[in-house]
């Protein structure tokens, strides 16, 4: 499956660890300008991926293309990389951090410092600035450490578990900047656990598990292939009387009705109609994404 | 280059304000200096102390042959006792005692600090019996007033027996006159104990301050890198630049803060004990090439210590592992007065060919004379090839390595990742 405009293409990647596979096979390609999902349980080969995308291990076999070239020190100096655990100085301050970080990326130091105030006041941590990194909280520090990626301005960011440490209000907080990169065109490759900020912020994922691809695609497509076929329906009708329903459960304001093996949604839809009850709403109900990831993990181990 | 730059300014940065750093730029030096002046002090009053506990020493002439009078003739004049201590003499007076039993009197009450008996037969059998009182081993050592009694003893048997210019000789035989000649055919005074001294200790002072600074940067590229590891930023920098710029932005940095701390010592130090002082005696040639060993020593380390620095999960971890390369470069430090008295040994020679044991034998025995060229040119050789070996060791490790963590690699588990990566 080829993604529009690709800027990273992973083909027939493998590696191993003497004995272990970490990845086995893994090919895919993300599109420019899209936030795109890498998924998958502890040691799945997540970070193995996602380091030899950086090019800080090398592929036993297969190749790794950035625009369409191996990744060179350009490429490097724009991409974006927060890592799953933390990495400062934390003897450091702040902006001393961010400054050199950034200059490592090959941008001027003014540019950076320009960047990083303009981040800092964007994350509500401009006051932290000239303090020490371990005297922030551990929700700062990520802040700081989320900072430190995008202060060189990258076209691509690649997101280890970034909202490790954060409380619901600074995940809005960092769910709304991802969004607001993605719509200024930079690729966001997010690697994260939970299935929610997923389905809200990707629209294709790549599903690794035990080094093997077990998922790759649009989410909506795999949500519906996943799916049983079942909709969900709010309305007046008597379910018990029709014959193409194989199950229903819940009442009242919204009941999931499942189908017979075979029967198509136009026909239920119909009696639906003609069954004289009024509809409010009639819709395709989808396998939360968190489920699919459950029941795919089970079955390709 | 660019990011090699920016790392290297970095690296200089921390470094230079690192607690550690300034203690070794300014306290090691004041601590040495210090020290060694605090021990001459102590050495002083201590041998004071004993001299000043003596007094006189009582002597009971039985055999009637000395001539009191002559005492003060027999007093040395002019430096040519090589007194441990400058300021304090040996010279005890001489008290004539008729009874010996008044003599240990005065000793016991502490009147007196020995005293000798010459017994009635004394020309005949040279005895001369000497009585102490318990004291200290240091007063002991000293032997307070026996120099006096042989010199009155030599002035009272002389005179009147021989020619006055021969008494004179009898009693002070020469007054030495040191002087020292160069390789060069220089021919100039030895000077005073404290130049003699001053021209040992000079050179060696540098010795051990520039192997100090070669260890001190390599052990902060050591300890740098550990850090980097342990607290994981080691990945975001290598997501930015390749492991040979992280390696050689380093090395860059913490050469330079190693190289202002030598420019310290020998601006500050080293040139002013020279010229002013005047107690080095090394040429300008000694000093370059001095230098030089520490420049080699160090990048030799350094690719030594970011290697180590790589392989331990901790800072302490790497420290450990480190000591191997720093226990057996220090070894020529333990042979040191060895290699010092025997510069051109086959011992120093090997030593010199050796990378690991190289700078600092080279240092030794530049310290001490000048090194044959064949072994400056065969430990330089050994050297680079050494350097060459552990930077692009290092710069292979920050592949494999750097992303590690767990239990401790073993021996064939480094050797497959130099091979790997």
């Amino acid at each position: 499956m080829v993604a529009p405009d690709a800027i990273i293409s992973v083909q027939e990647v493998s590696k191993n660890f003497r004995s272990v596979i970490a990845v086995d096979g893994a090919s895919f390609e993300i599109g420019s300008g899209e936030i795109f999902g890498l998924l998958g349980p502890n040691g799945a080969g997540k970070t193995t991926l996602i380091r030899l995308i950086l090019d800080l291990i090398r592929p036993d076999a297969g190749s790794i293309r950035i625009q369409g070239q191996p990744i060179s020190e350009t490429h490097k100096n724009r991409i974006g990389y927060l890592p799953e655990e933390r990495g400062l100085y934390f003897r450091q301050r702040v902006m001393a951090v961010l400054e050199y970080l950034g200059t490592l990326k090959g941008v001027s130091i003014e540019r950076v410092r320009s960047n990083a105030r303009d981040w800092l006041r964007r994350l509500e941590i401009d006051d932290s600035r000239n303090r020490p990194v371990q005297e922030l909280s551990k929700g700062n520090q990520q802040k700081v450490q989320f900072i430190a990626t995008v202060v060189s301005d990258p076209d691509i960011l690649i997101l280890d578990e970034p909202f490790t440490g954060l409380d619901p209000i600074n995940v809005r907080l960092l769910v709304r900047s991802i969004q607001e990169l993605a719509a200024e065109g930079k690729t966001v490759v997010l690697s994260v656990h939970q299935m929610s900020l997923v389905e809200s912020l990707c629209r294709r994922v790549f599903m690794i598990n035990r080094g093997r691809q077990v998922l790759y695609g649009d989410l909506e497509d795999i949500q519906n292939r996943h799916s049983e076929p079942s909709f969900l329906v709010r309305s007046g009708a008597d379910y018990r009387t029709c014959e193409l329903i194989d199950r229903f459960s819940g009442h009242n304001a919204a009941t999931t009705v499942y189908l017979k093996q075979g029967v198509e949604p136009a026909r239920f839809l119909r009696w639906l109609l003609e069954s004289g009850a009024e509809v409010e709403s009639f819709q395709r109900a989808r396998t939360p994404l968190d489920e699919i990831f459950i029941r795919v993990v089970r079955d390709s181990s | 280059m660019s990011k090699v730059w920016t790392i290297a300014k970095r690296e200089f940065l921390v470094t230079v304000t690192r607690k550690g750093y300034l203690f070794t730029l300014f306290g090691l030096p004041l601590l040495m200096i210090g020290g060694l002046f605090a021990a001459s002090m102590l050495s002083r009053e201590t041998f004071r102390d004993s001299q000043a506990n003596q007094g006189p020493a009582g002597v009971v002439d039985r055999a009637g042959v000395l001539d009191f009078r002559l005492q003060a003739a027999t007093r040395p004049t002019g430096s040519t006792i090589p007194l441990p201590v400058p300021g304090v003499s040996l010279e005890s007076e001489l008290v004539a005692y008729d009874d010996l039993d008044k003599a240990l009197a005065d000793l016991r009450k502490g009147d007196l600090s020995a005293v000798f008996l010459l017994e009635a037969d004394y020309l005949q059998s040279g005895d001369i019996v000497v009585y102490a009182a318990e004291k200290g081993i240091f007063a002991q050592l000293t032997r307070t007033g026996r120099r006096q009694l042989s010199a009155l003893l030599r002035a009272s048997l002389a005179s009147g027996r021989l020619e006055e210019e021969a008494v004179a000789r009898i009693l002070t035989p020469g007054r030495f006159k040191e002087m020292q000649v160069s390789k060069q055919g220089r021919i100039q005074p030895e000077g005073n104990l404290l130049k003699r001294v001053g021209r040992f200790l000079g050179p060696f002072i540098m010795f051990f301050l520039l192997t100090i600074s070669i260890f001190m940067s390599s052990g902060y590229l050591l300890q740098g890198i550990a850090e980097e590891k342990q607290n994981r930023v080691i990945e975001i920098l290598l997501s930015s630049v390749t492991p040979t710029q992280l390696l050689m932005g380093k090395i860059m940095g913490l050469g330079a803060a190693g190289l202002l701390q030598v420019a310290f010592y020998v601006v500050l130090l080293v040139l002013p004990a020279s010229l002013v002082l005047t107690l080095m005696t090394l040429s300008p040639g000694q000093i370059l090439l001095s230098l030089m060993y520490v420049a080699l020593g160090y990048l030799l380390f350094a690719g030594l210590m970011a290697g180590t620095g790589l392989l331990g999960n901790t800072s302490q971890e790497s420290q450990q592992l480190s000591v191997v390369w720093t226990m057996t470069s220090m070894i020529p430090m333990f042979l040191a007065a060895s290699l010092m008295t025997q510069p051109h040994s086959w011992l120093a020679r090997s030593f010199s060919f050796f990378p690991l044991t190289a700078p600092v034998t080279m240092l030794l025995r530049l310290s001490t004379d000048e090194v044959p060229l064949v072994d400056v040119l065969v430990s330089t050789a050994v050297l680079i090839l050494g350097i060459f070996l552990a930077v692009k060791g290092a710069a292979r490790l920050f592949r494999t390595a750097s992303l590690m963590v767990g239990k401790r690699p073993r021996l064939a588990e480094i050797y497959r990742w130099l091979r790997e990566a």
